[in-house]
This record gives structure tokens, C-alpha cells and sequence, in this order.
């Protein structure tokens, strides 16, 4: 009977020994795949390494450090170079074959020890499989949600017209999330520029149902409270339809069909207070 | 806690610079209140510039300021509102009535109750 870490030893020493064949064994079989085509043959010679040398040091030290690591950088790398999921785990995939026929190979002869060694390398190279694939996911998500993230900031510019006016142009449809981040910036614009009146165009929105109409009165909520008087325009018929018929109340909002009459109506609001300054 | 409430020409200026208990928030309405019929002022201003927070009881207990100075006869403005209170506020589904007067800070806002006031000479004076 041979102690669990003694046939530890032994398959990682097996494995050190035959370096070169296995990683050849699994360039080869990825190759053959059409896996390995983007990159170069030093490239390839990395990779297998980098593989190869994970895999040996966590079947060595008995914990998952290094594969986390190389997932890591594996994933960046594989976001950027446009890999695909089905490319990466099919990598791994190849690899666990690899190292499991070539550890048949080896104990053929010897049926329980190689049922002791499967039983210390299959949990270890699934677990490695795991960590690698888990990780690739998670860098995708990481980059969809910073992509998320820049697409909110630009999709709602303020801008300054004249110098107590600003003009925000709504194009696309509005949800919760993206309402708030209009709220901010535009409140913040408001302190920044010292503005008075808000005209918040919606010409390019689509669809106003109850909850764009709920946000927009917030909107106007808020900025009112920052002494900042809103205008609405660009509601088109169907949308005014829409409104009308599910008995959402914008009586206190100033409305007008056209961004150019609401700039309009902006003008005459602060001429008077012009005049009356005087 | 003492709130001074000062007096400039026809306005009276009240500027919050720290978080106020409830029962500080009532004393004050009182004083106010008192100040206006004293003073015989025409407007009234409040500033809550220094204040990060404001609860739903501060909001009402400012808008019923309001509703009762009006009552005697006097326009009142809120000054100085944080763009994050004013989140908040509007989040805890808190609505301000549209005849308050609101502005971005004291300047802003003693302009404003001139202008309101001169406008509704004017209305009279028609």
C-alpha cells in the first residue's frame, strides 16, 4: 500500500520527466483541432509551457494559486485576442485528455494504482478546468459591464446653450438605471453652470410609457428643487396618444412640440426676467 | 439650539448650518412666524446650503413655513438645495408643490422674490 503523497511524488515526478512529450502531445491534438491557428509558434510554445507548468504546480503544491493566476491572465488575454468560450474550455478540455492518457499509459499494468492516481489527478484537473473557464466568463462580464458603463456616460449629454439654459437630448429608451444617471448629471450641471431653465428633448425616445413619465417628473422634481424651471419638448402624437390614454397627469410640466419653440419659450421666460432686473 | 433669523431690507434670511432635531425644526417655525408679523417682511428666504441631509419632517415642516407665511402675506424661497438631497428627496417620493419658489443660492433666490414680488405689484396695479 503506497501513502497518498508518496504516488503524489511519483506523478508529478512522472509528469516533470515527460515534459516535453506532453506538451508536444497537446500541441499537436490542438493543432489538429484548428485551435491554435491565431497564434504564433513561439506563442504556442508559451502557452503549452505556461499549461504545462500550472498544471504541475498545482498537482505539486496542492493548491490552486497558480491556476487562478494563469486563469487570470489567460482570460485578459483571451478577451482581447477575441477567443471564444467554446475555444478556451475545448483548450482544457484537450489538455485534462492529454495528461489522463498519458497517465493510462503509464499504470496500465498496475489497475489499482491507477485508480488512486485518477482519483488524485481528476479532481485537481477538473477543478483546474473550472477555475479557467469561471474565470473566462467573469473577465467577459467584467467588460460588458465597463462597456455598459461608458455607453450610460455618453448616451445623455447636458449641454449649455445659452447661459442660464440647458438643453438634454434623450435619444433611446430609458430605464431605471439609466434615468438615474440622467438625474445626477443633469443636477450636477445645474450647480456647474448656474442654469435656470432645463429642456429636455425627447424627440429621439421611443416608447413613453408611465415609468419614463414617472422619471421624467422626477427629473423636473429634482431640478426644481435646484431653482432650475423644466421644459419638455418632442413628446410626438403616439406618444401624447400613449399618455393621455393611460391617464398619466403632466399638467404642471411645461411642455411644447419642438426643441426650437421649447429654446423659444426658454428665451421669452429669461428676456422677462431680464427686463425686470433693469 | 437658537437659530438667528436675520433681516436685510423687506426680506428675512434664515441659514441652517447644522442638522436640527424635530422639536428644534417646530421652535423655529414659531420664531419665524412671530418674526414675519413683527417685521411686517415681504419675503423669506432659507438656506440649507450647509445641510447634506434632509428628512421627509425637515421637507414638510419647510413647505407648511412656507404655506403659513403665505397665509400672512409674506413669499417665501428655498435656497441652496444639494443635488444629492434633492435625489434623495425626490426618491422617497417626496413632491415640492409647484408654487414653492426654489433656487440654486441666496443671490439667485433674493432676485427671485423680487422679481415674484414686482410681478404681482404689477397684477395689482393692472
Amino acid at each position: 500500500m503506497i501513502g497518498n503523497e508518496k504516488l503524489l511524488e511519483e506523478l508529478t515526478g512522472l509528469l516533470e520527466d515527460n515534459a516535453d512529450q506532453l506538451k508536444n502531445q497537446w500541441v499537436k491534438e490542438m493543432t489538429e483541432m484548428k485551435l491554435l491557428e491565431k497564434l504564433t509558434p513561439v506563442e504556442i510554445e508559451q502557452q503549452s509551457s505556461a499549461i504545462y507548468d500550472t498544471c504541475v504546480l498545482t498537482i505539486k503544491n496542492g493548491n490552486y494559486d497558480a491556476a487562478k493566476k494563469y486563469a487570470r491572465e489567460m482570460a485578459k488575454k483571451g478577451v482581447l485576442e477575441a477567443m471564444t468560450v467554446d475555444q478556451i474550455i475545448m483548450g482544457m478540455l484537450k489538455l485534462r485528455d492529454v495528461y489522463g492518457r498519458f497517465i493510462f499509459s503509464k499504470y496500465q499494468q498496475e489497475v489499482t494504482k491507477l485508480y488512486k492516481v485518477l482519483d488524485i489527478y481528476e479532481p485537481i484537473a477538473n477543478r483546474i478546468l473550472n477555475i479557467v473557464a469561471l474565470a473566462f466568463v467573469q473577465e467577459r462580464e467584467r467588460v460588458i459591464n465597463e462597456q455598459q458603463l461608458a455607453m450610460l456616460e455618453l448616451s445623455t449629454p447636458v449641454l449649455q446653450i445659452r447661459d442660464q439654459i440647458l438643453v438634454v437630448p434623450l435619444i433611446g429608451t430609458i430605464d431605471s438605471a439609466r434615468a438615474a444617471q440622467i438625474v445626477e448629471q443633469l443636477l450636477n450641471s445645474i450647480v456647474d453652470t448656474q442654469a435656470s431653465i432645463v429642456i429636455i428633448d425627447i424627440t429621439g425616445v421611443p416608447v413613453i410609457d408611465t415609468a419614463v413619465a414617472n422619471h421624467l417628473i422626477k427629473t423636473i422634481q429634482a431640478s426644481k428643487m435646484l431653482g432650475a424651471d423644466t421644459i419638455i419638448t418632442g413628446i410626438s402624437p403616439a406618444n401624447a396618444q400613449t399618455l393621455v390614454s393611460l391617464g398619466v397627469d403632466l399638467s404642471m410640466m411645461t411642455t411644447k412640440g419642438t426643441l426650437r419653440s421649447g429654446m423659444k419659450l426658454a428665451d421669452e421666460m429669461l428676456r422677462i426676467e431680464i427686463v425686470e432686473k433693469v | 439650539m437658537d437659530i438667528p433669523i436675520l433681516k436685510i431690507e423687506d426680506f428675512l434670511i434664515i441659514s441652517f448650518q447644522n442638522e436640527l432635531s424635530d422639536h428644534d425644526l417646530e421652535e423655529l417655525r414659531e420664531n419665524v412666524l412671530e418674526h414675519i408679523k413683527k417685521t411686517n417682511a415681504k419675503g423669506l428666504v432659507i438656506d440649507i446650503t450647509a445641510l447634506g441631509i434632509v428628512d421627509s419632517f425637515m421637507a414638510r415642516t419647510l413647505s407648511s413655513i412656507s404655506d403659513m407665511a403665505a397665509l400672512l402675506g409674506t413669499k417665501t424661497v428655498i435656497v441652496g438645495i444639494q443635488p444629492a438631497v434633492a435625489l434623495t428627496l425626490v426618491e422617497l417620493g417626496l413632491r415640492i408643490k409647484w408654487k414653492l419658489l426654489t433656487a440654486l443660492n441666496l443671490e439667485k433666490g433674493i432676485n427671485l422674490l423680487r422679481k415674484s414680488i414686482e410681478s404681482e405689484k404689477e397684477i395689482a396695479h393692472d
